[in-house]
């Protein structure tokens, strides 16, 4: 553990501060007003790479943030991608963007060693739900922008709330880190004690920790996991997909029958 | 096991995603947008319960994980289909649209006073009493007195 983080902490509340005012400036600046100028995005692009880098510095300096350089850039492209979704004019162009976070995200989540969550995000997400998006952006979308996408409400108010919230959460966070040494001194006797566990009871040895010796198996692990002691919340996760597709056909129907009722009647 | 910077990362990461999210979907007014802004919510918690998941050493993280992506399919599906409907009401997708409860056409009510009640109290239904406890799982209650 850092001794530096416990002891620096006025700095890093100071600069902590700052980053929130420059994010809750640049989100102000970058939503869609209708008082918009060039200039004015310019400098709200300008505030939000301040804040962004401040935030990593402060987390830098409260014992946060590491120095793994895949991370920090599939970190940095997720981030700067979700910015650009809320602020983006374009609702076509905010799904992009979000397609954008979350191929990030899957990289943050494949750093993480999470390798099927990572291909499972790219999948569904990208592949089935923003595609399912984009059909509704081109049924539906008007022609030439629409006046409610170039003003949006409250844009001052809520841009300070979630750069205040934002700010809260760094510092908890970093209370976390600060006080981290007794998590670490707990974390290899529960290892321990798993592995106990799993040489001693054949039923946990497939519900065994992630990341441990056999990290080759770690889908396998999770699958085990997931239709093992979760098998129920599966069968009601079937259940809702088969509500929520009978529902769908169901709303989308009602209108086209009742067309075709009125008609018959006629 | 993951190092604990590795950890504060992730969280961190999911944090300004969760935020961003939190303003998206306050601030922005076209309905389709809004639910971009929510589904960048959710991608903000399942960075940070795959952090979890791994620093724990516990599965339960991840499982959590693959039943937001189930229920945010779902959502997604219907959510859509009641946009277009809307769509197909109002010609916009906007949500300021919808923010009446009334017909236009219809005078407003307002309500000065609360409505008299029939001065009869209301019975509630009682639940019946339950079964007997379950037993615990001695091989559970050895993960949760680690947690």
């Amino acid at each position: 553990m850092d001794p530096i983080s416990t002891t620096s902490v006025a700095p890093s509340g100071m600069l902590l501060a700052g980053s929130v005012v420059a994010l809750a400036s640049s989100l102000w600046l970058l939503l869609p007003k209708s008082s918009d100028t060039v200039t004015s995005r310019r400098i709200g692009v300008l505030l939000g790479g301040v804040a962004l880098a401040g935030f990593a510095a402060t987390g830098r300096s409260l014992g946060c943030v590491g120095e793994d350089g895949v991370f920090l850039t599939v970190a940095a492209v997720a981030v700067v991608s979700g910015l650009a979704t809320i602020v983006t004019r374009s609702p076509v162009y905010a799904a992009i963007w979000f397609a954008m976070t979350l191929a990030g995200v899957s990289g943050v989540l494949l750093v993480l060693g999470a390798q099927f969550l990572g291909v499972a995000t790219i999948v569904v997400y990208a592949g089935a739900i923003l595609v399912m998006f984009l059909f509704v952006l081109m049924l539906a979308q008007p022609s030439g922008m629409a006046s409610y996408d170039r003003v949006s409400n409250e844009p001052m108010l809520a841009a300070a709330a979630g750069a205040v919230l934002l700010g809260l959460l760094t510092l908890s966070i970093g209370r976390l880190s600060a006080a981290e040494p007794a998590a670490c001194c707990r974390m290899p006797s529960r290892a321990d004690a798993l592995a106990g566990a799993t040489t001693a009871d054949p039923i946990t040895i497939e519900a065994g920790a992630p990341g441990g010796a056999d990290e080759v198996n770690e889908v396998a692990r999770l699958g085990a996991e997931l239709f093992g002691r979760h098998l129920f919340a599966v069968e009601v996760a079937g259940v809702l997909l088969l509500v929520a597709l009978v529902g769908g056909i169901a709303v989308v129907s009602r209108g086209e029958a009742t067309e075709a009722d009125h008609r018959r009647e006629v | 096991m993951i190092p604990a910077t590795l950890l504060t990362n992730a969280l961190l990461v999911g944090a300004i995603l969760f935020c961003l999210g939190l303003v998206g979907i306050l601030t922005r007014r076209n309905l389709i947008v809004m639910f971009l802004s929510a589904e960048l919510m959710l991608q903000g918690v399942s960075v940070t319960l795959v952090a979890w998941s791994r620093y724990h050493g516990d599965w339960g993280g991840q499982v959590l994980v693959v039943f937001v992506l189930t229920v945010a399919a779902c959502e997604a599906a219907v959510a859509l289909v009641l946009v277009l409907q809307a769509f197909a009401r109002t010609g916009r997708l906007d949500a300021a649209a919808w923010q009446s409860l009334r017909e236009d056409n219809l005078p407003r009510v307002i309500d000065r006073e609360l409505p008299a009640g029939d001065g009869v109290a209301p019975t509630w239904p009682r639940l019946s009493p339950a079964g007997i406890r379950p037993e615990s799982d001695a091989s559970q209650s050895l993960e949760r007195d680690h947690l």
